[in-house]
């Protein structure tokens, strides 16, 4: 048995030793020990050091509020993690554990010497430290400032564990497993309402597993708690424990964490790590309770010291005392009940020490009975020991004067200044909050959310009244749902009831300005710099907050907002109310990054589109390139090719013979209905009436702001009937923009769209003997020029597949596309591929596509456009129904802005000394103009063209139309390249090869 | 009849694909609901989520003026030729989606827990017999709960490797008893 560990106390397994190491030395546990409980069990209180001045810092609570004890744990190669609370990790056979932010070792600190330089460490002292010179930021500051960040060091290895997401959809949702939790719990399940209970411990019960003495309906708090958990389960409520409700958002949507295996020698294989659940309630009962506050006073974070009510959880709960002789420095009758369950285990408490001059008389009795010396109406003004407490001075406190000091030597020191009720969760659902002046403390006033909240989490204590409020609010959940909740009643005795007073920083005989009176542990700030920031102007606790960053660590203040608070408050000498209290933000304690990715996470991470052709792509050697959500073939590089030889030849055996491409991706939307050509003249710029079926026509998508948003060839199948095509990225935007129009703006038309993307899959087949090539394979149909001339759509059999025959083309050659039910794509491609070996024909992929469109001038959108490109400034204006009462956009088009001269239109470019231009580039005309020069476009496109023997590019620049055969310049880090203005149709402007 | 079938007694829940059938979506004004119901010979449930079955034909509720049909893929080219021959008459769209989807059916059971692993939506109160439109992880799907841990989901074709992909992970998990 450990030097610590009281033989029969707490719910520790004393047949289960647990071994585990802390910065290389072994350890023995208990099971059921947090890794904090059987560190004190050994006596160890020293666990970390701090922030900023590296002070010796040991567990100051026993929960997820910790701000000091974080320890690196390692569960496995790759499965390091920084950061843990050591309060909160479950003890796990060959856990490794140790400290952080200090060298050489946790007990001599190099670092610890910023504490003997704190004047240099002040509230501020980032704004003040690290201002001039300017040039030291990059080199100096930045890097210093990133060094110093954070505690512990990040991981380097992949996590190799696995995240697990789960929807839950639940009546009542119940947060916190303590009494108000549990009996909130059972009775809105008895009212026949799926209930869900949380916490986030290992086992439910909360200051029940710390206070054993209470006797509850006759029976001790442990059985009436282990009864309780067996009537819930009876009554089918889901008990989730090692579960953090991390988020309460709109909708009674909650979002929990559960801590699956971290606690498991051995998790069972597949098991995840962690697992987040999305909960969405009906009803949400908050029975957080309430989170206890340290005293402000010089000293207050040396090596055990700590909140008495951790102390009582140590011993209770973990069977460990924390000391051999404590002293309590309290403001709240909870500490006494502490200060005589150590007695009464047989531990030694020196003295009992409250800031209040008088004490409720039966604590005084209880405490004269125990044989504890009692100090009311006194001051803590500083702690003794180095690595570890050995004394606290005390002085008594008179008016506003301050006695002498004397010393009472100890080795724990149990501190309270009352306690906090939990606001987390309802602050997130941006509940207002309402300043108690009689308990000096926020309570939840207004609620946006159909939410409860239930015992210390709304200011009630003591067992008693935590019960009864609880049996209200699972009442009046219940009732909220319409269901019949019947009132149960729980008698307490030895009930703990209790009340205190709120403190600033506790008042001392020395120098204020000298002490180390600790607000925010976890991030170093003290009251003298609180009220340091006050001095320094900061009147709002938002600005004394991002000041003295007091609260912003990663326990967000748990234990110091409302400490700084009250110090802010007395500095500014006003009431806590009007200086306001910071706003809490989920997660409400740090979350790991696995939890929130889920599944999403390898091959999962993210989404990854295929077309049906996809596995002969990759058979055959495909680079890919992700096109929004799809991988595409982007070329085909034959052994020894690189890409710019492999998108060369496939260039040129499209020119001179045919080439192959999967084209699936286009998006698809089936529009119909006797109205459909109605719409698609109010959607599109072109006019559609007279567009006869069979035949297709290029369709111009704008925007409102007569901007070009979308395009593709649309096919007329028949009268009522449109098979519209979009872009790639566009597929899903455009039908969302059509329905949108159909729905809010021209309900009465008889049209319908769907989506028909996946239905087809599409092979587009271009190049001189595109038609040699397909003639064989089709049926029912004559493909002859003057029978399906250019921009022909059919239904027919191609391959023996049901398909919509389109002729089109996007290189400026001899084009068809072939669209067949999707299952058939890849049969398709095949029966395509073999038919065209006798015409050498070469499948293509996504670069060769843009480059031939490129030399036609064809543009893509999003690529030759920006959003900010009318038809006009593309050069499309013909695409344009002029004689259209109205599309989208059409009113746009006439703005003075649209109209003007100047704006930056699409043009050909060609280098002089034939380089290829770099997309992106900017051009200026006046390339001797003084620094900064003035732009007047940039380079959208830019590739080598075999079929021109040069390069070739499209670029947006302001007046180009009217500057074709100039020269304009574009300035590169190797000097300025020159480039003559020209028509984006690079190749066959007469477009004589589309009518083969 | 199954194209993919794992058969593991002990699996937490089987995943099969099932083979083709023919998938239309049917649009068409609430107004001449009852005339189509009359000319294609279904029934068109006016409530979201309801089913209804004709012979071998089943429909599903998308919308209040959506529908998705299945039937055999023996039937498809007679109920294309009726709606053909009623459109001028009654104004709709039949559209066929037979391809764009991919049918996944769920049993066993966890099945319902496996889906909740990657649907928001509350899938234990869709009664059997009803259907849905919601999410799986990041794709559109259709379910179609027909028992309580039987169910049959339509994703989108491109979609399906990375919902297997999913529901693989889950497996895992939900093996583990964790």
């Amino acid at each position: 048995m450990s030097r610590y560990r009281i033989p029969g106390k707490g719910r520790v397994d004393p047949s289960a030793p647990v071994t585990f190491t802390f910065d290389g030395r072994r350890y023995q546990g208990l099971r059921g020990d947090t890794v904090a409980s059987a560190l004190l069990a050994n006596g160890v209180h020293l666990m970390g050091r701090s922030f900023k001045y590296h002070r010796p810092r040991g567990a100051v609570t026993a929960g997820s509020e910790e701000p000091n004890a974080l320890i690196g744990t390692s569960r496995g190669p790759g499965r390091f993690e920084p950061n843990t609370r050591a309060t909160v990790q479950e003890l796990r056979a060959g856990l490794v554990t140790e400290s952080q932010n200090k060298w050489p070792s946790l007990a001599f600190d190099i670092g610890a010497v910023n504490d003997r330089a704190y004047m240099l460490f002040s509230a501020g002292f980032y704004y003040k430290t690290f201002m001039w010179p300017r040039s030291f930021w990059d080199k100096v500051y930045e890097p210093f400032i990133r060094a110093a960040a954070g505690l512990g060091k990040s991981p380097t290895e992949p996590d190799p564990d696995t995240y697990a997401s789960r929807n839950l959809h639940t009546d009542v949702l119940v947060v916190g497993g303590g009494a108000a939790g549990i009996s909130a719990a059972l009775v809105a399940a008895r009212s026949g309402a799926r209930v869900v209970l949380v916490d986030e411990n290992p086992e439910m019960g909360g200051s029940l597993l710390s206070d054993p003495s209470i006797r509850i309906d006759g029976q001790g708090s442990w059985a009436w708690l282990a009864d309780q958990l067996s009537q819930l389960r009876a009554a089918g409520v889901k008990l989730m424990t090692r579960t953090t409700a991390i988020g309460y958002y709109h909708q009674n949507m909650l979002g929990l964490v559960e801590r699956v295996t971290d606690h498991l020698d051995q998790p069972p294989q597949g098991a995840p790590r962690e697992r987040m659940w999305h909960v969405r309630a009906q009803q949400v009962i908050l029975a957080q309770g309430a989170l206890e506050k340290p005293l402000v006073f010089d000293g207050n974070d040396r090596p055990g010291v700590m909140l008495a009510g951790a102390a009582q959880t140590y011993l209770n709960r973990y069977g460990v005392k924390v000391g051999d002789c404590a002293a309590v420095v309290t403001s709240h009758d909870s500490a006494y009940y502490a200060a005589f369950d150590l007695v009464d285990a047989g531990g030694r408490v020196a003295a009992i020490v409250d800031t209040r001059p008088t004490v409720r008389a039966d604590l005084v009795e209880a405490t004269r009975k125990r044989g504890i010396e009692l100090l009311t109406g006194h001051t803590a003004t500083a702690t003794y020991g180095r690595l570890r407490v050995k004394g606290v001075r005390v002085n008594p406190v008179s008016g506003s004067r301050v006695g002498a000091g004397r010393k009472i030597a100890c080795d724990a020191l149990l501190i309270s200044g009352g306690w906090t009720p939990s606001l987390h969760l309802f602050s997130h659902t941006k509940g207002s909050l309402r300043w108690d002046a009689e308990s000096r403390t926020f309570l939840p006033d207004h609620k946006t959310e159909a939410c409860q909240i239930a015992g210390a989490g709304r200011g009630l204590w003591g067992y008693g009244p935590a019960l009864e409020d609880g049996v209200k609010a699972g009442m009046a959940a219940a009732n909220a749902l319409g269901r019949n909740a019947t009132p149960t009643g729980a008698r307490v005795e030895g009930d703990r009831p209790g009340t205190g007073t709120s403190q600033k920083e506790l008042p001392t005989d020395r120098s204020a300005g000298k002490a180390k009176a600790f607000v925010d542990f976890q991030n170093d700030v003290t009251a003298k710099d609180i009220r340091l920031a006050v001095r320094e102007g900061m009147r709002s606790i938002e600005h004394v907050k991002r000041y003295t960053t007091n609260g912003m660590a990663t326990d967000q203040g748990k234990m110091s907002n409302i400490n700084g608070l009250m110090i802010a408050a007395d500095a500014l000498g006003k009431e806590p109310p009007q200086v306001g209290l910071t706003t809490f933000r989920p997660p409400y304690t740090p979350t790991s990054f696995g939890a929130f990715a889920g599944y999403h996470k390898g091959a999962t991470f993210e989404l990854t589109r295929k077309t049906p052709i996809d596995p002969w792509a990759e058979a055959h050697g495909a680079v890919f390139e992700p096109v929004s959500l799809w991988r595409r073939a982007w070329y085909f590089p034959k052994a020894g090719e690189d890409m710019h030889a492999a998108v060369a030849r496939e260039c040129r055996a499209t020119r001179a013979s045919v080439g192959m491409f999967d084209a699936s991706t286009l998006g698809k939307i089936e529009v119909a209905g006797p109205d459909a050509v109605e719409f698609m003249n109010r959607m599109y710029t072109n006019p559609w009436t007279k567009l006869a079926p069979g035949r297709c026509r290029y369709g111009l998508l704008l925007g409102e702001d007569g901007f070009i948003r979308d395009d593709g060839v649309i096919g007329r199948l028949s009268q009522d009937l449109f098979h519209v095509t979009t872009t790639t990225g566009g597929a899903a935007r455009v039908l969302n923009m059509m329905e949108d129009y159909l729905q809010t703006e021209w309900p009465d038309l008889d049209v319908w769209l769907t989506s028909t993307t996946e239905q087809w899959a599409t092979v587009a087949v271009n190049g001189p003997n595109a038609r040699k090539v397909l003639a064989p394979l089709v049926e029912g149909l004559d493909m002859s020029d003057a029978a399906f001339p250019h921009m022909s759509v059919a239904e027919c059999r191609v391959a023996g597949l049901p398909a919509r025959l389109f002729r089109i083309s996007f290189t400026g050659e001899l084009g068809f596309e072939i669209n067949v039910p999707a299952r058939h794509g890849l049969a398709l491609w095949k029966a395509i591929h073999e038919a065209g070996q006798a015409y050498d024909i070469c499948p293509y992929g996504t670069e060769t596509m843009h480059v031939l469109r490129a030399e036609k001038g064809y543009i893509i959108i999003g690529q030759d456009t920006d959003g900010t490109v009318t038809p006009q400034d593309a050069g499309l204006d013909w695409a344009i129904g002029k004689a259209k009462k109205d599309f989208v956009g059409k009113r746009s088009l006439s703005r003075p802005d649209i109209v003007a001269p100047n704006r930056k239109q699409l043009v050909g470019l060609l280098t002089e000394d034939g380089s290829k231009l770099e997309e992106g580039a900017q051009i200026v005309l006046d390339p001797n103009q003084k620094l900064p020069m003035t732009m007047a476009g940039h380079v959208t496109s830019s590739y080598d063209s075999t079929a021109l023997g040069r390069p070739i590019a499209m670029a947006l620049i302001q007046g180009g139309l009217s500057r074709m055969g100039e020269t304009v310049h574009i300035p590169m880090p190797n000097g300025t390249i020159r480039a003559k203005v020209t028509s984006t149709n690079f190749y066959d402007p007469e477009g004589e090869r589309l009518k083969a | 009849m199954t194209t993919q079938r794992h058969n593991f007694d002990t699996q937490p829940f089987l995943l099969e694909e099932l083979p083709p059938v023919a998938r239309f979506s049917l649009r068409v004004r609430s107004a001449n609901r009852g005339a189509l119901e009359g000319a294609l010979g279904l029934e068109l449930p006016d409530l979201v989520g309801h089913r209804s079955t004709r012979g071998q034909a089943e429909v599903l509720c998308l919308g209040p003026d959506e529908w998705m049909i299945l039937t055999p893929e023996a039937d498809r080219d007679a109920l294309v030729s009726v709606a053909a021959s009623a459109y001028m008459q009654i104004p709709h769209s039949l559209v066929e989606v037979s391809d764009r989807e991919i049918t996944l059916r769920l049993s066993g059971p966890q099945a319902l827990t496996a889906l909740t692993a990657g649907c928001p939506r509350d899938i234990d109160a869709i009664p059997v017999g009803r259907g849905a439109r919601t999410l799986f992880d990041n794709a559109t799907v259709v379910l179609w709960r027909d028992g309580p841990q039987d169910f049959r989901m339509n994703v989108w074709r491109s979609f399906v490797p990375h919902v297997r992909a999913i529901l693989d992970k889950v497996m895992a998990e939900l093996k583990s008893g964790l």
